[in-house]
């Protein structure tokens, strides 16, 4: 597979377009313990932007994400999100300025994530998961959130299996209520940790389907991904991140087919055997794309 | 041999003792459960120390003897603190506060084996604590807390006999009572203990079902 693929994507605007920052990571460092995750990582992502993240595993890419909403709370940086801090620390421990739980609370909910797990609520039904957050984080009147759940749910092909609860439900299907529940809350931009690699190979597909569908509707999205594939056809950008440092990272026929850095090159080596994975799906897709013309 | 009429002729002694021996079952259980509500959740907190002193109120409790902690609390407590205490106060005290502390272990153990991702997800759709606690984690919690619960109840109300040590007019103190004026202590034990097993094998065999229900969601 090469660039030239005819396949239809968001197109990789011009460095210096005029779109806002929706993120802005600033000099994120994260410590457990005595060991240094994430060592000063520097991210900003514009509005509508598909940013893919890869890396080895153990390199921080689950850590930098949930950072993104303080479900881990760096140790300094600063991390923006559509114009607010939600956190701020310079290097020296100082706090400018305090920013209160509640605040946190709103902040995040401007971010919406996806989990390699799911972490679907397993006491509520597929509707009752992505109406929680309406309803309860938002104040929504019930119907109304109903309503929009049911339209997400539909989105994502899940139409009749708004009353079934999680366990009733295929991995696949499982991880797509999972994006309807984050969507819900309206995020400014879309947070995914591996949203596939915990599912059989036939599911993949499906939630890649979605994915690609909520990339072209414009949405904001940071994608932690071992498929490279995808990578390549989605993102705008590909971020290399290597012993939690943001260790090269351009568009993705840069990243992917020229890596100039080492332990970059050894990692894309897999990327064919990865994309000859993926060509049932492309070729899918490219067959959609054609009957859509 | 065995003479029915020691038990027929003094029933009501017995009711009033098997009365007793109910009502501080259940409001044993039902401030043991609040205590219970409120020391969990402060062990579950991530206030340093507030959860020392969770787990020093859970330790004493747990590892006194039941019946040195109503005595103390009988006998001891009040020359201590200079104040009168009715049999009544000391027993509900010590039996809500000794049950109490092994609901606030269910309670944590139970909110501890939820998996972390669902406070995860809570959190990450903007749920506050206290939103994540109760929709999110106690509802799931509590599921797999029936069971223990169950149990530890059953063992609360074997556990009031105890109070016969304070004097509390319940089902053993009648018993005792009943046997050192007619001299039958077999009828009259082998009452008391049939009435025990007359409760509790169906509440057991209840909790044990709930076991399995609880096992699976
Ligand atoms: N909660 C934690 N406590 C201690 N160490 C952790 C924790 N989470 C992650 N780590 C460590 O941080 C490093 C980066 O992990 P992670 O962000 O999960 O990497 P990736 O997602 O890229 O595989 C790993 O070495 C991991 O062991
Ligand atoms: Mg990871």
């Amino acid at each position: 597979m090469t660039a030239e693929t005819p396949l239809a994507k968001v197109p990789v605007e011009a460095a210096n377009d005029s779109r806002a920052n929706v993120l802005e990571l600033d000099r994120i460092c994260l410590a457990f313990g005595d060991k240094q995750v994430l060592k000063g990582v520097d991210l900003d992502v514009k509005e509508g932007e598909v940013v893919v993240l890869i890396g080895a595993s153990g390199s921080g890419k689950t850590s930098l994400l949930r950072c993104i909403n303080l479900l881990n709370t760096p140790n300094s940086g600063s991390i923006n999100i559509d114009g607010e801090f939600i956190f701020n620390v310079d290097a020296e421990g100082s706090r400018r300025p305090a920013i209160s739980q509640s605040e946190v609370n709103r902040i995040r909910s401007k971010t919406g994530m996806v989990f390699q797990q799911f972490n679907l609520f397993p006491h509520k039904t597929a509707i009752q998961n992505v109406m929680e957050g309406p309803v309860i984080v938002r104040g929504e009147s019930k119907a109304e959130a109903r309503k929009e759940a049911l339209r997400l749910l539909e989105l994502m092909g899940l139409g009749e299996h708004g009353e079934k609860y999680p366990r009733q439900l295929s991995g696949g299907q499982q991880q797509r209520v999972a994006i309807a529940r984050a969507m819900a809350m309206h995020p400014k931009v879309m947070l995914f940790d591996e949203p596939t690699s915990a599912l059989d190979p036939e599911l993949v597909g499906e939630v890649m389907n979605a994915m690609v569908d909520l990339a072209k509707s414009g949405m904001t999205m940071v994608i932690v991904t071992h498929e490279l594939g995808f990578a390549f056809e989605v993102a705008d950008r590909v971020v290399f991140l290597d012993q939690g440092t943001v260790a090269e990272q351009g568009a993705p026929e840069e990243v992917l087919l020229h890596p100039k850095h080492p332990r970059l090159k050894s990692f894309v080596g897999r990327f064919h055997e990865s994309a000859d994975l993926l060509r049932p799906f492309l070729e899918a897709r490219i067959q959609e794309e054609a009957t859509e013309a | 041999m065995f003479d029915f009429s020691v038990i027929t002729s003094n029933a009501g002694l017995l009711w009033d003792g098997l009365l007793m021996t109910l009502y501080f079952t259940v409001i044993t259980i039902a401030a043991g459960l609040v205590i219970g509500l409120v020391i969990g959740l402060i062990q579950l907190s991530t206030f340093r120390p507030l959860v020392l002193i969770g787990q020093i109120y859970v330790e004493f409790f747990r590892n006194i003897p039941l019946l040195v902690a109503l005595l103390w609390i009988y006998y001891a407590f009040p020359i201590f603190a200079n104040l009168n205490i009715t049999k009544f106060w000391a027993g509900f005290i010590g039996l809500s506060c000794y049950v109490g502390s092994f609901y606030a272990e269910i309670l944590r153990a139970g909110v501890q084996s939820i998996d972390p991702g669902q406070t995860d997800a809570a959190t990450a759709i903007g749920m506050s604590y206290s939103q994540r606690m109760r929709r999110i984690i106690l509802p799931q919690a509590f599921r797999k807390m029936i069971p223990p619960l169950a149990g530890q109840s059953i063992i609360q109300m074997k556990n009031t006999t105890l109070l016969s040590m304070i004097t509390v007019p319940d089902l053993l103190y009648q018993a005792s009572y009943i046997s050192s004026f007619t001299y039958r202590p077999m009828e009259i034990y082998t009452a008391v203990g049939v009435i025990f097993l007359i409760l509790l094998v169906p509440l057991t065999m209840l909790s044990r079902r709930l076991e399995k229900v609880g096992g699976k969601i």
